[in-house]
């Protein structure tokens, strides 16, 4: 076909040079470059920060939820007298249902003075009082630090004894068990000290006492008397348990009862990530379409002012496949650059939102990463059209300018 | 010993822009190995087209162009392609410089779509520069560099490897006369080593340099007799 008979070489652009000559275009202008990628820094930014944040949330959310307050459920009712639905046939029918491990009546007596001793110089604490029977005090499950828990012998029998938060034993002076303390007028026996409960925290500042002894001190209260059901549910029973327990604890009248369950963590969670990620994504789209048409703008504006240098290229021996490649391998390295900048301005953005917040960070990788490739891609995208032009550019335009 | 490296057999070139305009009259014209000839001519009247087919940046419509015996207007472009990249040297009026690269980098831009390694084309870029006389301003950028300065790299772009034909439109047209002479002795020493050479101006103080002297006017092209006398001499 000629070339040979000449002695020539057949035209070519090795990928190296390719790529470097791609590097040179852009590094020889570096403002025409930033201003053209900005459009994908700015959306690759807005992606990252914005999966980044919303998964820093979301880890805050599962943070602040742990496994044993999701497996507490709660049924009340606002009735001062002992109600039927709180009692052993009503909880035998509850425990009965599948997903509970163990419940409990529980009766919440106003603050009444609790003291050492009776008479002049006793300095009583206005004290919150519980009567909790076996399953109630298997849900709180307080952690004994001297002396014991409550049996069943306790509150069939109505023993007078009590179990004290550690920091209402502090504050009476109580250091060892067997000794007496005064609910009003009447003295109990301590039993047990305990520092902390598995469920229902606000056992921690109420003093325990037997279900059955609680019964008569209800009745004469002059307060507000709360009563409640208290279970613990197998993991991820929380829900279920709570739709069937209204029914099993009051079956004449479920609407006497109100039944609290737990938000569930991980729907919560997954609300959360869901339409943060759905927000991420049309955000993301826009900012992508951004990119694109800014670098694809940029692109064809600069076939204009490149019509002399493309000519040239022309002139000294490029095909127009050259052309076409150079082009397309600058807007794709312009979008992966815009992407890289982008992601680790979203990674910065999230990392210094969530500690100003005081969160823990929670940085994605991939996100990073496909926002590098989603860069690259738009610039790839924004080439062809300016790419494709150029290449109608014929080598005598170096001559004519 | 001259073997003809550039036959032009009744080319012709016209533009349809509504009615047909003929930029170029059929023409014959031959350049031979180690010629150095000169194109003159006014404004228009068709020395541009004429450089433009002779250096295969454009198609004529008519006639037969054969480059060292091979035809090149009927081949496929790639053909074109090829020869301009590797035998052809252009040198243009405004330099054609790359901004933000280095005048060595300039110079290797020249042998870009070639199978020549970067490593050699540094190289030959560096001999390049070296001929011109500005090695000591490789790494500078040509914004930095006078006109003459800047038309000597475009210069050692278009020698760096060693092309058959070095081809020059309107060379010394952006500079001062100081430069001009410059620029001309640069080209005349380069014919002097047997560089065949192709100028393209409006300046006969220019064209005065060549050894034959092609006029086109209207578009009819016409070889000086000063130089056909040279042409019979050889």
């Amino acid at each position: 076909m000629g070339r040979a008979e000449l002695g020539l070489d057949r035209p070519r652009l090795t990928v190296a040079d390719l790529l470097r000559e791609a590097w040179l275009s852009l590094a020889g202008h570096p403002a025409r470059s930033l201003l053209t990628a900005l459009g994908t820094v700015l959306g690759a930014a807005a992606f990252v920060a914005t999966l980044g944040l919303s998964s820093t949330l979301a880890h805050q959310v599962a943070d602040s939820f742990d496994v044993r307050r999701a497996t507490e459920v709660t049924a009340r009712g606002a009735r001062a007298d002992a109600p039927s639905w709180q009692e052993p046939s009503a909880l035998a029918r509850l425990g009965r249902l599948n997903g509970v491990r163990v419940c409990g009546a529980r009766v919440i007596l106003p603050e009444r003075p609790v003291s050492r001793s009776l008479g002049e110089g006793a300095t009583p604490l206005q004290t919150q009082v519980s009567g909790v029977d076996a399953g109630a005090l298997a849900v709180i499950s307080p952690r004994v630090v001297l002396g014991r828990a409550f049996d069943s012998y306790h509150d069939t029998d109505a023993q007078p004894v009590v179990m004290l938060p550690a920091a209402v034993a502090r504050g009476l002076g109580v250091h060892r068990v067997g000794v007496a303390v005064f609910i009003e007028d009447r003295p109990y026996t301590v039993i047990g000290i305990f520092d902390d409960v598995a469920r229902r925290p606000e056992a921690l500042v109420s003093v325990l006492v037997p279900y059955a002894v609680a019964q008569p001190m209800a009745a004469l209260s002059s307060g507000e008397v709360k009563r409640d059901v208290v279970i613990e549910t197998e993991p991820g029973a929380a829900q279920l348990v709570g739709a069937q327990a209204a029914l099993a604890l009051a079956p004449e009248d479920p609407a006497r009862v109100e039944v609290v369950v737990p938000p569930d963590p991980r729907t919560l969670r997954q609300e959360i990530e869901g339409s943060v990620a759905r927000l991420a994504l049309v955000l993301s789209l826009v900012a992508l379409g951004i990119g694109t048409v800014s670098i694809g703008n940029a692109a064809t504006a600069g076939i204009v002012a490149r019509t002399a240098e493309i000519g040239l290229r022309r002139a000294v021996g490029a095909r127009p496949r050259h052309i076409f490649s150079q082009l397309i391998a600058e807007t794709t390295l312009l979008g992966t650059l815009g992407g890289f900048l982008g992601a680790v301005g979203g990674i910065v953005i999230t990392v210094v939102v969530a500690l100003a917040n005081g969160w823990q960070p929670v940085v994605d990788v991939t996100t990073a990463l496909s926002a590098t490739a989603a860069g690259a891609g738009a610039g790839l995208l924004a080439g062809l059209l300016p790419a494709w032009r150029a290449t109608r550019i014929q080598p005598v335009v170096a001559i004519a300018r | 010993m001259s073997a003809a490296l550039l036959t032009l057999t009744g080319i012709a070139k016209s533009y349809h822009d509504g009615a047909p305009v003929h930029a170029l009259l059929p023409t014959d014209l031959r350049v031979d190995e180690g010629d150095y000839v000169s194109v003159t001519g006014p404004s228009g009247a068709g020395k541009s087209t004429l450089l433009n087919v002779l250096g295969l940046l454009d198609l004529p419509t008519e006639g037969s162009y054969e480059v060292a015996g091979v035809e090149t207007v009927r081949a496929a472009e790639s053909l074109r392609v090829a020869i301009r990249g590797q035998w052809f040297g252009f040198v243009f009026q405004s330099f054609a410089l790359l901004a933000g690269r280095t005048a060595v980098e300039n110079v290797e831009l020249g042998m870009l779509y070639r199978a020549i390694p970067a490593r050699r084309r540094r190289a030959l870029a560096m001999a390049a520069l070296d001929r011109v006389r500005l090695a000591h301003r490789a790494h500078a950028d040509p914004r930095t560099l006078s006109g003459g300065e800047r038309q000597r790299v475009a210069i050692a772009r278009a020698i760096a490897a060693s092309p058959r034909v070095l081809f020059c439109d309107e060379p010394t047209g952006n500079l001062d006369s100081g430069n001009t002479d410059n620029i001309l002795d640069l080209i005349g020493d380069l014919h002097a080593d047997g560089q065949t050479v192709v100028v393209v101006t409006h300046d006969s103080k220019v064209a005065r340099r060549g050894v034959r002297h092609v006029h086109v006017a209207d578009g009819i092209v016409r070889e000086a007799p000063a130089a056909q006398r040279h042409q019979r001499g050889r």
